[in-house]
C-alpha cells in the first residue's frame, strides 16, 4: 500500500517537473495520432458523402463492410501491417517496419472506418434540402459538400474526436509495428504495457493519469458537441 | 405574345411502380406566372424538381435557344436561370447577410459589386434591419422571404415556388405577394404550385392542374378580377 502511494508521489512528481522523457513519449504519441487523423479525415469524410449522396451499385454492402471493421482488435490489424512490411513482404523494400510512419498507417487504418461510419451517421441526418438548396443556388458540387460538411460540422467533429481517441488509446498497432524504440516509436500505450513489465511503474502511472485526462476531455468535448448538435438541430 | 424561355416536353417519372408524371408538357414565359393546382401527392414538387434539375426523370426534353436536347445534356446549362424553393426553406447556419449572399459567390460580380448587390436586395425585401439576425431562428414567414430574396438576387430567368404561402400568416402573405408581383414584372417567368389557388389569382395568368400524371390547363376561377 506504501508502495503504491510511494509510486503515485513519483509520477505525479514526473508529471508536474516536466520530466523530459516523459513528455517525449505524451508527444510522440500526440505527433503519430495528429497525423493519422488528419491525414484520414478528408478522404474518410468523402467516402462517407458519397455512400450517402452517390447512388452507385453496393452501397450497403460498401457500408455493411466499414461497420464490421469497427470490430477488428488492434492486433489483427497490427499483425496485417507487420505481414505487409516485414523485409520479406510485399512492401518490406520500404524499410517501414518499426518507424513512426508503419505506426501512422496503422492507426490511418483503425480510424477510417470509425470516421465512416460516424460521417455517414452525421451526414444521414442532414436535411435533403441543404444539398437541394446549395445546388439550385449555383453551386458547383465541391462546393456543396463543403457547405453539407459545414452545416453537420459539430456531428463530424464528434466522428473526429472518437477517431482520435481510438487511436491514441490503442496498443496493438503501435506494439507490433512501432516496437516501442525509446524516443522513436515509443508512445505512451507501448510505454505503459512493456515498461510497466520492466518494473518503471511510475512512469507508466503518469502517462496513465495522461491518457486518463484526455480521455476525460474527449468525453467532455463530445457530449458538449452532442448538445450544439440538438440546439441546431 | 413573347417567346418562351424553356419549353420542357414529355417529362416522363416513375417512383418504382409509380407512375407520377406521363408525359407532361410545360411551357415557361418570360414575365409570366404559371399556377399549378393538384392534390397533394399528385406530383407538383417532383415536376418542379425535374425542372430546376434536382431530380432526374425517366425521359424528358429541354427545347432553350432554338435547340432540343436531352433533359440530361440540357439542364447542365440552363440550371443556373433557374431556381426551386423549397415549402419549407432551408436557410443555412449563418445570418440573414449571408444567406442571401450565398449565391453571389458563384457569379462574375467582385466584392464590392456583391456587397452593394447584398445591400440593395435587403433594402428591396425589408430585411435590412434584420440583416445580422441568424437565419434559422426567425418566424417561418420571415424565412420564406429571405429565400426568396436569396433567390432574387442572382436575377434567374425561372422561379419555381413550391407551395410558397402555406405557412405564412395573413401579414406575411400580403407581402410575399407583392415581392411575387415585383419579380413577375421585372421580367422572371414564375410557376407556384398550390392546394390553394385562390391566394395568387390576381398574380397568375394561367392554371393548370395535375391530376393522374397529366397536366390540365384549367381557368383561373372567377375571382379573377380580384386582385
Ligand atoms: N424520392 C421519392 N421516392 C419515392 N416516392 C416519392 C419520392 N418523392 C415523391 N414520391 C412520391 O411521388 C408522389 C408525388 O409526390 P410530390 O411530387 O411530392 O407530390 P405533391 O408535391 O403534389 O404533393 C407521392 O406519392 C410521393 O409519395
Ligand atoms: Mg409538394
Amino acid at each position: 500500500m506504501n508502495g503504491l502511494l510511494l509510486t503515485t508521489q513519483q509520477a505525479l512528481q514526473l508529471l508536474l517537473s516536466g520530466d523530459a522523457e516523459l513528455w517525449s513519449i505524451v508527444m510522440l504519441s500526440f505527433s503519430v495520432s495528429l497525423k493519422a487523423i488528419l491525414i484520414t479525415t478528408p478522404f474518410a469524410l468523402l467516402v462517407a458523402f458519397a455512400l450517402n449522396h452517390g447512388n452507385f451499385p453496393g452501397r450497403r454492402i460498401i457500408l455493411a463492410f466499414f461497420n464490421s471493421l469497427l470490430s477488428v482488435p488492434t492486433v489483427v490489424i497490427g499483425l496485417f501491417l507487420y505481414v505487409m512490411l516485414t523485409r520479406q513482404g510485399p512492401f518490406g523494400d520500404l524499410r517501414l517496419l518499426f518507424t513512426q510512419s508503419a505506426m501512422v498507417i496503422g492507426q490511418m487504418i483503425l480510424c477510417f472506418p470509425v470516421l465512416v461510419a460516424l460521417g455517414y451517421a452525421a451526414i444521414q441526418a442532414s436535411d435533403r434540402r441543404v444539398w437541394e438548396t446549395s445546388r439550385t443556388l449555383g453551386a458547383p458540387t465541391w462546393f456543396t459538400i463543403l457547405t453539407v460538411f459545414y452545416e453537420v460540422r459539430f456531428g463530424l467533429l464528434a466522428a473526429v474526436l472518437t477517431g482520435f481517441g481510438r487511436i491514441i488509446s490503442e496498443v496493438g498497432i503501435s506494439m507490433m509495428v512501432g516496437g516501442n524504440i525509446m524516443g522513436y516509436t515509443r508512445n505512451i500505450t507501448t510505454a505503459i504495457a512493456l515498461e510497466t513489465s520492466k518494473g518503471e511503474f511510475a512512469q507508466g502511472i503518469a502517462l496513465g493519469i495522461v491518457l486518463l485526462a484526455l480521455a476525460f476531455l474527449l468525453t467532455a468535448l463530445l457530449s458538449y458537441l452532442q448538445g450544439s448538435k440538438e440546439l441546431t438541430a | 405574345m413573347n417567346e418562351p424561355l424553356f419549353i420542357f416536353r414529355g417529362i416522363e417519372k416513375s417512383f418504382a411502380e409509380n407512375e407520377i408524371l406521363r408525359k407532361v408538357d410545360l411551357s415557361l414565359y418570360p414575365a409570366k406566372c404559371i399556377l399549378l393546382s393538384g392534390k397533394n401527392g399528385s406530383g407538383k414538387t417532383t415536376l418542379l424538381k425535374i425542372v430546376a434539375g434536382l431530380e432526374k426523370p425517366d425521359v424528358a426534353e429541354i427545347e432553350y435557344a432554338g435547340k432540343t436536347n436531352s433533359w440530361k445534356k440540357a439542364i447542365r446549362s440552363i440550371r443556373k436561370e433557374i431556381i426551386y424553393l423549397h415549402q419549407q426553406p432551408f436557410l443555412f447556419s449563418g445570418n440573414v447577410e449571408s444567406n442571401v449572399a450565398y449565391g453571389l459567390r458563384f457569379t462574375s460580380l467582385n466584392r464590392k459589386q456583391c456587397r452593394e448587390s447584398v445591400i440593395k436586395a435587403l433594402e428591396w425585401s425589408r430585411l435590412s434591419d434584420l440583416a445580422k439576425i441568424q437565419a434559422n431562428t426567425l418566424s417561418g414567414g420571415v424565412q420564406q422571404r429571405v429565400a426568396f430574396t436569396r433567390a432574387w438576387i442572382l436575377k434567374p430567368k425561372v422561379l419555381l415556388l413550391d407551395e410558397p404561402m402555406s405557412n405564412m400568416d395573413q401579414e406575411s402573405r400580403e407581402q410575399a405577394f407583392f415581392l411575387l408581383c415585383r419579380m413577375k414584372s421585372a421580367g422572371m417567368s414564375i410557376v407556384i404550385t398550390s392546394h390553394v389557388p385562390q391566394y395568387f389569382y390576381g398574380l397568375a395568368d394561367v392554371q393548370f392542374h395535375l391530376s393522374n400524371g397529366k397536366l390540365v390547363q384549367s381557368e383561373l376561377s372567377a375571382c379573377n378580377d380580384s386582385p
